[in-house]
């Protein structure tokens, strides 16, 4: 198979590749589904893969058309970026199939508005979960979120970015009044540009999940926001303070668009996420009180699998 | 300056573009304003011939072609050999939906205009936003 990367691609050892024909991969950690009102989140840091037979276990997976798409990218590391975020889709899919469906059976579609979907195959005598799933990436981690049967959008940012126009230049072309009035009370700029940040992968995370594309949901016309909220503290709840996240869309403030809700937390020290998840109108026991629960992997598929909701690799959640 | 072959010049007279950023945005009286390049060295870019359309304006002009190519080698922080040409997708030269808005951004201070977000969502080449530029200036200096 290895044949099919364009040889210039990586830097592999010929010794390597002669001694080692394609074994088939070892089994993935398959993973109880997601349950109501629960975000799966699975993420891989490019970094951390240095073998580069993995890579072509890796393109292995991916469909001939998805190949394609990988070797078109500008340059070895966008490669590699592509060829991860493929390679992660597809075996966190897998994970939830029981070991029915391999991470190289999968079959993706776009809806309507070019969001991706799965397209799964009859079986006779099985019914595959309705998984939904999103993804997203920067240059130094890949993320990959899971929800049973209701739409979900992930969005991920570095902490560190530094954006090249002026931050409240941009919030004032492409944020909603209320946010950039929000920016304005921050005195100092890289406060300002950490919560730019944030919002930004709120609002991303809201658009994809609503699936219609940048220009469906602009981000002009609609505030993303905290809240204060009536609800009871659950024990064990994490945060002390009565306040989630909230969308309302310009046109009509205070009327909270209630079907929606949200995480933002900080990922790996390195990141910020946000997860946005539809709610489950028809379930009595998802009030609008009732928050987003998360449960997230450190993966880098077929080496190692870890869990890591509860450790501090997942902080400051907000919901 | 290169000799420019391409065929996808325009025959009439029209104004060239400022380079720097210092045309200031809802600049409604802009008539010509002069268009300098000043780079270091040339990046090596192919210049194809436009394709056919069927309306009247041309596809971009190679000036406007490069100075897309140089906001979005330095909105991406791409080295120079880097090739950048009309045909490079964004998405494959590493864009995310950030970078895409910063580009638009500088593509409208650059430029002296203002991309709405459909028209914006349609871009997905260098030169689909040169093209865009185009139709825009023209469209302020009718």
């Amino acid at each position: 198979m290895s044949w099919l990367l364009r040889r210039n691609m990586l830097p592999l050892h010929s010794n390597s590749l002669a001694r080692r024909p394609l074994a088939s991969p070892p089994p993935l950690l398959p993973a109880p589904l997601p349950s109501p009102r629960e975000t799966h989140l699975w993420y891989v840091v490019p970094d951390q893969l240095k073998d580069a037979s993995l890579l072509n276990q890796y393109m292995d997976l991916l469909s001939p058309c998805e190949r394609q798409s990988v070797l078109r990218m500008n340059g070895e590391r966008l490669q590699k970026g592509a060829l991860l975020a493929r390679a992660l889709v597809r075996t966190t899919l897998a994970r939830y199939t029981d070991c029915r469906v391999s991470p190289k059976s999968f079959k993706f579609r776009k809806n309507r508005f070019g969001k991706p979907e799965v397209e799964w195959n009859k079986y006779d005598l099985w019914a595959p979960p309705p998984l939904q799933f999103n993804i997203s990436h920067t240059s130094t981690m890949i993320a990959c979120g899971v929800a049973l049967d209701l739409p979900i959008g992930v969005d991920i940012e570095e902490k560190q970015r530094k954006t090249r126009n002026n931050i409240l230049s941009l919030a004032r072309r492409y944020f909603s009044p209320v946010e950039v009035a929000y920016l304005r009370t921050l005195a100092d700029l890289e406060s300002q540009r950490h919560e730019f940040i944030r919002l930004w992968t709120l609002k991303e995370a809201y658009v994809k999940a609503l699936g219609r594309g940048f220009s469906g949901a602009p981000f002009k016309d609609f505030t993303i926001r905290l809240e204060a909220s009536n609800s009871k503290q659950v024990t064990g709840e994490s945060k002390s303070d009565a306040s989630r996240i909230v969308v309302e869309a310009v046109d009509h403030p205070g009327i909270l668009m209630n079907r929606w809700h949200f995480a933002l937390f900080e990922l790996n020290n390195s990141h910020y996420a946000a997860v946005c998840m539809e709610r489950d109108v028809k379930d009595p026991a998802d009030r609008e009180n009732n928050s987003l629960k998360l449960e997230v992997w450190r993966t880098l598929p077929f080496v190692e699998d870890e869990c890591v909701t509860e450790t501090a690799a997942v902080k400051n959640i907000i919901r | 300056m290169a000799s420019i072959s391409g065929t996808a010049i325009a025959t009439s007279a029209r104004p060239l573009f400022a380079a720097r950023a210092q045309v200031a945005k809802g600049f409604s009286g802009l008539k010509s304003v002069s268009f300098s390049i000043q780079r270091k060295s040339f990046p090596s870019v192919r210049l194809q011939a436009a394709p056919r359309r069927l309306q009247v304006s041309c596809a971009a002009k190679p000036e406007t072609v490069l100075k897309v190519c140089e906001i979005v080698k330095k909105q991406l922080a791409l080295s120079d050999d880097t090739p950048v040409t009309g045909e490079s997708k964004f998405s494959a030269l590493g864009a995310d939906s950030l970078d895409t808005v910063e580009i638009v951004m500088g593509l409208e201070e650059a430029f002296g205009i203002t991309v709405e977000e459909e028209s914006a969502q349609s871009i997905t080449t260098v030169q689909d936003a040169a093209d865009l530029i185009e139709k825009l200036v023209e469209g302020k200096s009718s």
